[in-house]
């Protein structure tokens, strides 16, 4: 399984994979609006073991994650937001989703200065919180009354992503460093 | 002649302009009747409510007085701008161009119309057309960075890469100090720069100006792939060999960096000699971490024999006792192999043997280990595979599988699917509808089993099945959403249980929605025109065009065209398909003539009977929705999306131009996907039936090409020889062009 | 896992310009977000303007109209034979343009041109 950017050639697969997991679903426009505008930030995880039935087979994708920057934050704090993750159920127990994620955040946090990554998900998804919560270290907002349309609420959840932000900016002043110094490389 | 208005009228007309941009269409209709009330053939009030009229949702109102408007005043650009808008919002961009071109002729300062053109140019493909509008922007407005952009990836995309990048480095010569490092504009345009310079292949020179940017880059992870990329390029392997590692780390789980890495330490896969090395370098970074596939299964691709089965055995017990239940997808591209495929059968059935029904870790208080239960779901995919296929076995793992965990779907799941393949589509169906019920919630089983639903011919309950996921109250309830959704997979088997129904106007309809959406999807990209210019995000708007510009090649594309194109071609060749259909358990051709009359007639009825039963259900599912409508309080100026007019395919079915009808879809595909035989057959099919001998013979002349052996191919040679025997030939030169060309051709 | 619902203002296709304005906040929001795509906002040049030298620009003009003189390829002159034209028209289902270009690489020899289409590489 590769973990990389996603692509708009992908979209198809992104969008199956989409709307054979979840009840939110989106049109490819949508998708290629989270491409177009914020290219650094969705990946999905490919199943490379798959032998080609025509010359022009697509990269079958087993997992995602969506993602975007709050355009226009309440809290006026610059942040990233998980619009959909999903990972196939025969596709599971491989921490494809963690690290979907963690490429996700460490983008918002490099490209575009994000303080902390937030994302809804169902009450009733134990085994997404748990990811949320325990392996990933997101907190618990809040929880939104009726999020979904089917009438279910939404756990609120954030994760703080100072350490990647101020990590990338070390990293930046110290390639400036090097640069004044001696020459670059060996 | 043109009328001039009153200055009273004036300021009417400019409340009129900016009503309509208020989206206040009512009272901007009231304006214009105002207006004309008293210049009743004031063309340009016309033109502006013709467009409200149009964004009324009216369009053909609109085109009719759209036209009025033009004949009233041919002198003004707001009567053709309003046409070329009228042309465009029915997306036939040639004409708008072509209209926008003489609004252009009048209004030469237009930024708003040469906009509008330069969009529809590209969105056309005129590379050409489209520079010359770009380059006009850029003369009209050269302090705007995107107006330069604008023009470098107009050059771009017509493949003039050197004027592309002129543009960009014109531009960056104008600055008078280096933009802020937050400027993202800044830093796209950089990398946009960049990826033009190596797309020239001047390598050397990309990397100097990569590492110019390489500090401050935003797009860290782009800066990193394209130095490694470089350095590779450039032999410089010491470093190379740094960039990749520095990949690596980022990202453990991408083959691309770990091939580059193998390149840039110079070794090879095939060298004997470079294998213990290979291993050596997977080895360290697979014990960098527990949570590591890509290096711990990479080697599995190069390593032969001993070793092979060594390393296979590691990695396959290590997954098979985490339980991780896509070990066998990870594992069957190595199946190709057939000593590999011999080695991995033999060390999983002996894993049965280590794990033996009651695990001792399990009674001493440990974690239970999944080796066993893993271990029969992997010989249950092993032996379902299609090149290791013993259906007996597959069933009898699976149920073994079953009894130690019950409850798993995706066991259940598995089992379905022996019962596929073993044609029992039913009781197929049956299983995954039983294990849909026991998770209601999840809508992967739930997609899975309207899926053996379809395949069981059973489109009502898969669509119910559905239901309980898509948003109902959208026009045409739970089928519509799907449609809206862009739901391929379930348009494409639900089409295709109709073909096995017999039922071809609904089988048609699904096609043609697959065929609409990747329509929809080529005019998706419309928006991005302006909006990925105005952000300066080129790159990625480089991906989408080109993406674009071949997305028909997809194989949802192909298999729904296929499809189509079959049934075509046997309504072409058996009129009578389009009418009423003779219940299928009776076999009509061994019935007199009077029996198929009665049969016939009995058939009709059905149909009229079951049209009227579907008519009922969907107007009392309209009048429902009118009620949620009303009783959510929708805004009642809001677009109402009309129902379907022709919901079961009736008038695509009743067509008298079956052939020319599968055209389109012919054409997409030869154009698209003429490397897929199935794409050169379904042309032939077409042409042989339509007469175009040599169309027919390029089909099959291509086909021999892909694949000289395959059994498709030699119906089709014969039947071009009988075609070519029934014929007299027509033309001599045309003759001539089938002589030269026969060698594929059997002799008659 | 992670779920977000569509927001209701975002449309497939080339927008057209007229969506229905939205009730929520939330909604609202997007819609400001996408309606940057349809290409109708004003343009805001104050933030590039006052960064741009106006002297390296007027240069940078003058040399853009200078390189738009491009030069024609001269067109190799092949005779074409209207009867030709409107076989390969019929017989390849091509259009006129096409089908003169196809004529024109080959000599203007129709057994040719059909030939080579005929024989084309996949």
């Amino acid at each position: 399984m590769d973990i990389r950017l996603m692509k708009p050639s992908d979209i198809p697969h992104v969008q199956q994979a989409n709307i054979t997991n979840l009840p939110e679903n989106y049109f490819c426009k949508y998708y290629l609006y989270h491409a177009m505008a914020w290219p650094q930030l969705s990946y999905v995880a490919v199943d490379t073991s798959r032998p080609q039935k025509t010359p022009y087979d697509y990269p079958k994708i087993v997992g995602y994650v969506l993602a975007k920057m709050e355009e226009d934050p309440s809290d006026g704090i610059t942040h990233g937001h998980i619009t959909s993750l999903s990972v196939m159920r025969t596709h599971r127990r491989l921490g494809l989703a963690e690290k979907l994620m963690r490429q996700s955040q460490r983008a918002m946090a490099e490209s575009y200065g994000a303080h902390y990554v937030s994302l809804h998900v169902r009450v009733s998804n134990i085994a997404a919180l748990h990811l949320y919560r325990d392996t990933l270290g997101f907190t618990n907002d809040k929880i939104e009354s009726k999020y979904y349309a089917d009438g279910e609420d939404a756990y609120s959840m954030r994760m703080d992503l100072s350490d990647i932000r101020l990590e990338a900016e070390q990293g930046r002043r110290e390639d400036e460093d090097e640069d004044e110094g001696d020459a670059v490389g060996s | 002649m043109p009328q001039t208005l009153s200055s009273k009228d004036q300021a009417n007309f400019r409340s009129l302009v900016r009503l309509y941009e208020a989206k206040q269409y009512k009272k901007a209709i009231k304006t214009a009747d105002q207006i004309l009330k008293k210049n009743a053939n004031h063309g340009e009030t016309e033109a502006m409510k013709a467009l409200t009229i149009n964004s009324q949702g009216n369009q053909e109102e609109a085109f009719a007085l759209g036209k009025v408007a033009l004949q009233h005043d041919m002198k003004s650009h707001i009567t053709w701008h309003v046409y070329g808008i009228l042309w465009r919002s029915v997306k036939n961009y040639d004409e708008a161009i072509r209209a926008y071109k003489m609004a252009l002729r009048i209004e030469p300062e237009s930024a708003q119309i040469l906009r509008d053109l330069a969009l529809l140019q590209v969105q056309m493909r005129d590379y050409q057309g489209h520079i010359q509008s770009r380059k006009l922007m850029l003369q009209a407005k050269p302090t705007l960075r995107q107006n330069w952009t604008g023009l470098a990836v107009a050059h771009h995309i017509a493949g003039e890469l050197k004027a592309a990048e002129s543009m960009l480095e014109t531009y960056e010569g104008t600055l008078k100090q280096q933009p802020s490092r937050a400027d993202s504009e800044h830093s796209e345009a950089a990398l946009y720069r960049n990826m033009i310079i190596e797309e020239e292949g001047d390598n050397e020179r990309a990397l100097e100006h990569l590492n110019s940017i390489k500090k401050t880059n935003l797009d860290r992870t782009a800066v990193l792939e394209v130095e490694a990329r470089l350095l590779l390029k450039l032999g410089r392997l010491e470093e190379a060999e740094k960039a990749y590692r520095g990949l690596v780390d980022r990202n453990n789980e991408y083959r691309a960096y770990f091939e580059g890495l193998e390149k840039s330490m110079g070794l090879d896969r095939a060298k004997e000699s470079d294998i213990p090395k290979l291993v050596e370098l997977y080895e360290s970074y697979a014990s960098k971490s527990e949570r590591l596939d890509a290096a711990r299964r990479i080697p599995l691709d190069f390593l032969e024999g001993e070793r092979f089965e060594k390393a296979a055995d590691a990695y396959l017990q290590r997954m098979l006792r985490k339980g991780v239940p896509s070990t066998f997808t990870n594992i069957k591209g190595l199946y190709a192999d057939e000593s590999k495929r011999k080695i991995i059968i033999k060390l999983v059935e002996g894993y049965l043997s280590i794990a033996p029904e009651k695990s001792e870790s399990e009674s001493n208080g440990d974690k239970p280990d999944r080796l066993r239960e893993s271990t029969l779901f992997y010989l249950n995919q092993h032996y379902n595979y299609h090149i290791t296929r013993d259906l007996d076995k597959a069933l009898k793992y699976v149920e073994e599988v079953i009894k130690l965990a019950p409850k798993n779907i995706v066991y259940i799941q598995a089992k379905a699917r022996v019962l596929k393949h073993l044609g029992n589509v039913t009781k197929a169906a049956e299983i995954m509808e039983f294990a849909r019920a026991s998770d209601e919630k999840d809508r992967y089983i739930n997609t899975k089993a309207a899926k053996y639903q379809l395949r069981n011919n059973d489109n009502d309950r898969a669509v119910k099945t559905m239901s309980k996921f898509t948003r109902n109250e959208a026009v045409g309830g739970a089928l519509g959403d799907l449609h809206d959704m862009q739901c391929m997979w379930f348009l494409t088997e639900d089409g295709e249980a109709y073909v096995r129904r017999g039922k071809l106007g609904l089988a048609l309809k699904r096609f043609k929605s697959i065929y609409d959406i990747f329509e929809t999807w080529y005019e998706d990209q419309f928006d991005f025109h302006f909006f990925s210019i105005r952000k300066g995000a080129v790159r990625a708007y480089m991906d989408l065009l080109r993406w674009e510009d071949h997305i028909r090649d997809h194989p949802f594309f192909s298999r729904a065209a296929i499809n189509a194109i079959n049934i075509y071609c046997q309504l072409y060749d058996d009129p009578s398909l389009a009418g009423p259909q003779v219940n299928g358990s009776i076999d009509f051709d061994k019935l007199d003539a009077n029996e198929k009359k009665k049969a016939l007639k009995k058939a009709k009825k059905e149909q009229e009977k079951q049209e009227k039963v579907e008519a009922e259900r969907r107007e009392s599912e309209r009048k429902a929705m009118l009620k949620s409508q009303k009783a959510q309080k929708k805004d009642p100026d809001a677009e109402v999306k009309q129902a379907d007019a022709d919901p079961n395919g009736k008038k695509l079915l009743e067509t008298k131009t079956p052939l020319d009808d599968a055209t389109p879809y012919v054409n997409f595909l030869l154009e698209f996907a003429p490397k897929n035989i199935e794409s050169q057959f379904a042309g032939f099919d077409v042409f042989v039936r339509k007469a175009k001998i040599l169309l027919a013979l390029k089909c099959i002349q291509a086909a021999h090409q892909i694949n000289p052996d395959h059994p498709g191919l030699h119906e089709r040679l014969t039947r071009f020889r009988k075609t070519l025997d029934a014929s007299e030939s027509s033309n001599p030169k045309v003759a001539q062009v089938i002589k030269s060309c026969i060698s594929i051709i059997p002799a008659s | 896992m992670a779920s977000e619902p569509q927001p209701s203002t975002v449309h497939e296709g080339a927008d057209n310009e007229d969506a229905p304005v939205p009730t929520n906040a939330e909604d609202r929001k997007t819609a400001a977000a996408m309606s940057n795509l349809e290409g109708r906002g004003d343009e805001d040049d104050s933030r590039n303007g006052k960064h741009v030298d106006a002297e390296a620009l007027g240069k940078a003009m003058q040399s853009l109209s200078v390189e738009s003189g491009a030069d024609k390829a001269a067109e190799k002159k092949v005779k074409v034979e209207a009867v030709d034209v409107s076989l390969l028209v019929e017989q390849l289902e091509l259009s006129k343009i096409k089908a003169t270009e196809l004529l024109k690489a080959h000599e203007g020899d129709a057994v040719k041109a059909m030939t080579a289409f005929v024989m084309a590489a996949v």
